[in-house]
């Protein structure tokens, strides 16, 4: 491995700097006292950590996040899967309309589709409801999970599955047993990121979502637009953690470089 | 009638016939080289057999019985891939277990074939492994075994050797074809090499531009080639005065086709020549006895046997 020269090192330091300074100006401005945002400082306190306590609405938004990322991610992952591999193996008429269909959703501005939506979901009696966040959801995070989901079915050998029929296999056989494992560290790697883009959407939300079913970034949103004292970096600094220690977890258990980087398991040549 | 018999097989893609009318009739316990240039037809021949390709006229028969109308699930046969195609998620004994699984032998049948078979690869020790902790050639092994495991009415060896490099190709050659002899199944190579070709198989079949060259012996079709192609892709030959000699049967005479040596590469078990004469370039290939041999710039006489 070739060592970074001295202009590639400072290079590289003031780029984590640069990523990581507001991260960690949100988590130090979170422990002080002031009623107000102040930095730097050299009083500590958990003030804001204990007032998220009073704040209910802040953490029933925090599990309303969670559920609707991992719904709506899931759910985006089970269309994409038959289309990717329809994508992928087969040449059909629509096919490049199919596949820019799905992708659409990255060019179409969040803020349109808020509106969109706004007004499709009343028209439909769907408006300010769970179901209509987890609709919309599915909609703004389906390119990310067809994505990865699409790069591990053409990475996939054919042959492999034709072994498996030659052996006896039937068609939901290969599928279950041979397709579906192989492209599982796609599938995998394709809900977390359809997560943490469900999760961290706010622009789109901000229409769709009523008083009730608000996901915490709008919730946020909405308070410091009244407020400014450092709950929302409290708030912040929690999930960051949570982040951290998820991260830690997915890690030991799979591996994150194959996870983000979509590397399939056990390709062996 | 034959054990397994391709009658008129053709298959076109667009205009273009990959394979045209391919009739071959393969006895039972026979083992059959497809063999010929890249194109030529030898793979898709294969898969129509195997029933991931569909042939767009012409029959094939496994035991009298028509292949075409069973589903490639249903065929039963062996097929050992070029890229071996190993499941990389399990384990080499699941691997070669899978096979009895889909066909629903118990499990401590099962473990007894598998270990049996994983045995006659030589690879007994290796089951709880998975593929990528394997070299190439014992991922061939693996293949093999996972093939044979379902005691297959037909092996199908798809390029099987050609991923792995010259020297562990000629052992696994001689233990295919010993392997084979012992299990008795009936087999088809396809393969461009011909050395391969020859080495293993009973018969061999020169396929060019989707059709049968020539069908026969590898030392018949070597000795007696059909066409001037099946001459060319056996091995190299010389055209002198309208006729096909092998190289190693030209020897330096005193008297015959005069000539000169132009190049003379040593080979260790052997000398190549090329000599100058008025019929042309000839190619020479001389046992190496240990005897002194002619040098470059020498004047020669050539002589083989037939020469007029």
């Amino acid at each position: 491995m070739s060592r970074n020269g001295p202009i590639a090192l400072t290079y590289h330091v003031l780029f984590v700097s640069f990523m990581l300074a507001p991260i960690l100006v949100v988590c130090f401005v979170a422990f002080t006292p002031e009623g107000y945002l102040s930095f730097p400082t050299d009083r500590w306190s958990l003030r804001w950590f204990y007032a998220i306590a009073q704040y209910p609405e802040f953490i029933s938004a925090f599990w309303r996040s969670l559920w609707l990322g991992a719904i709506s991610s899931a759910i985006a992952v089970g269309i994409s899967v038959p289309a990717a591999l329809a994508i992928a193996r087969y040449r059909f008429p629509g096919r490049e309309a199919m596949t820019a269909l799905f992708m659409s959703p990255l060019m179409i501005p969040h803020l349109v589709l808020g509106i969109a939506f706004l007004r499709f979901f009343t028209q439909i009696g769907l408006g300010g409801t769970f179901t209509g966040l987890v609709l919309s959801h599915i909609v703004v995070v389906i390119p990310f999970a067809l994505r990865l989901t699409l790069a591990s079915a053409v990475g996939l050998d054919r042959s492999i599955e034709h072994a498996a029929v030659s052996l006896g296999a039937s068609e939901s056989v290969v599928l279950r047993r041979i397709t579906l494992p192989l492209v599982l560290p796609g599938l995998v790697s394709g809900w977390a990121l359809a997560f943490i883009n469900s999760f961290d959407e706010v622009t789109m939300t901000v229409f769709i979502a009523a008083p009730g079913t608000e996901t915490l970034p709008v919730r946020m949103f909405l308070y410091i637009q009244d407020n400014i004292d450092p709950l929302v970096t409290s708030v912040s600094a929690c999930v960051i953690a949570i982040t951290v220690a998820a991260l830690l977890v997915l890690d030991r258990a799979f591996g994150l470089e194959r996870l983000l980087i979509g590397r399939s398991a056990g390709h062996g040549r | 009638m034959a054990f397994l018999e391709l009658e008129k097989l053709t298959r076109s893609f667009g205009a273009h016939n990959a394979v045209d009318g391919l009739t071959l009739g393969v006895e039972k316990g026979e083992f059959v080289a497809l063999l010929g240039p890249s194109g030529c037809g030898k793979t898709t021949t294969l898969q129509m057999i195997a029933g991931f390709v569909e042939p767009t006229s012409g029959a094939i028969r496994l035991g009298g019985k028509d292949l075409l109308a069973i589903k490639p699930a249903k065929r039963g046969l062996g097929i050992v891939f070029q890229s071996y195609a190993l499941f990389p998620h399990m384990t080499v004994a699941e691997n070669v277990a899978f096979g009895l699984e889909m066909q629903g032998v118990a499990a401590a049948e099962r473990r007894t074939r598998v270990a049996e078979t994983l045995e006659l690869v030589g690879l007994g020790a290796f089951g709880a492994r998975f593929p990528r902790q394997m070299s190439g050639g014992q991922q061939q092994r693996v293949a093999l075994a996972r093939a044979l495991v379902i005691r297959p009415q037909v092996l199908l060896l798809d390029e099987p050797l050609s991923n792995l490099d010259a020297k562990l190709r000629e052992g696994m050659q001689i233990e295919l074809r010993q392997i084979q002899r012992t299990v008795g199944t009936t087999t088809i190579l396809v393969t461009h090499d011909q050395a391969e070709a020859m080495a293993l198989s009973d018969r061999i079949v020169v396929m060019n531009q989707g059709k049968a060259e020539q069908i026969g012996p590898p030392h018949e079709a070597y000795e007696r080639p059909a066409t001037p192609f099946v001459a060319n892709f056996l091995g190299k030959t010389n055209l002198v005065n309208g006729a096909t000699v092998r190289p190693e049967r030209i020897s330096f005479a005193e008297s015959g086709l005069a000539g000169t040596v132009r190049t003379r590469i040593f080979q260790g078990n052997h000398w190549l020549y090329q000599v100058d004469t008025a019929s042309g370039l000839v190619t020479v290939i001389r046992q190496n006895t240990g005897e002194a041999m002619p040098g470059e710039g020498d004047a020669v006489h050539l002589g083989w046997e037939g020469r007029a």
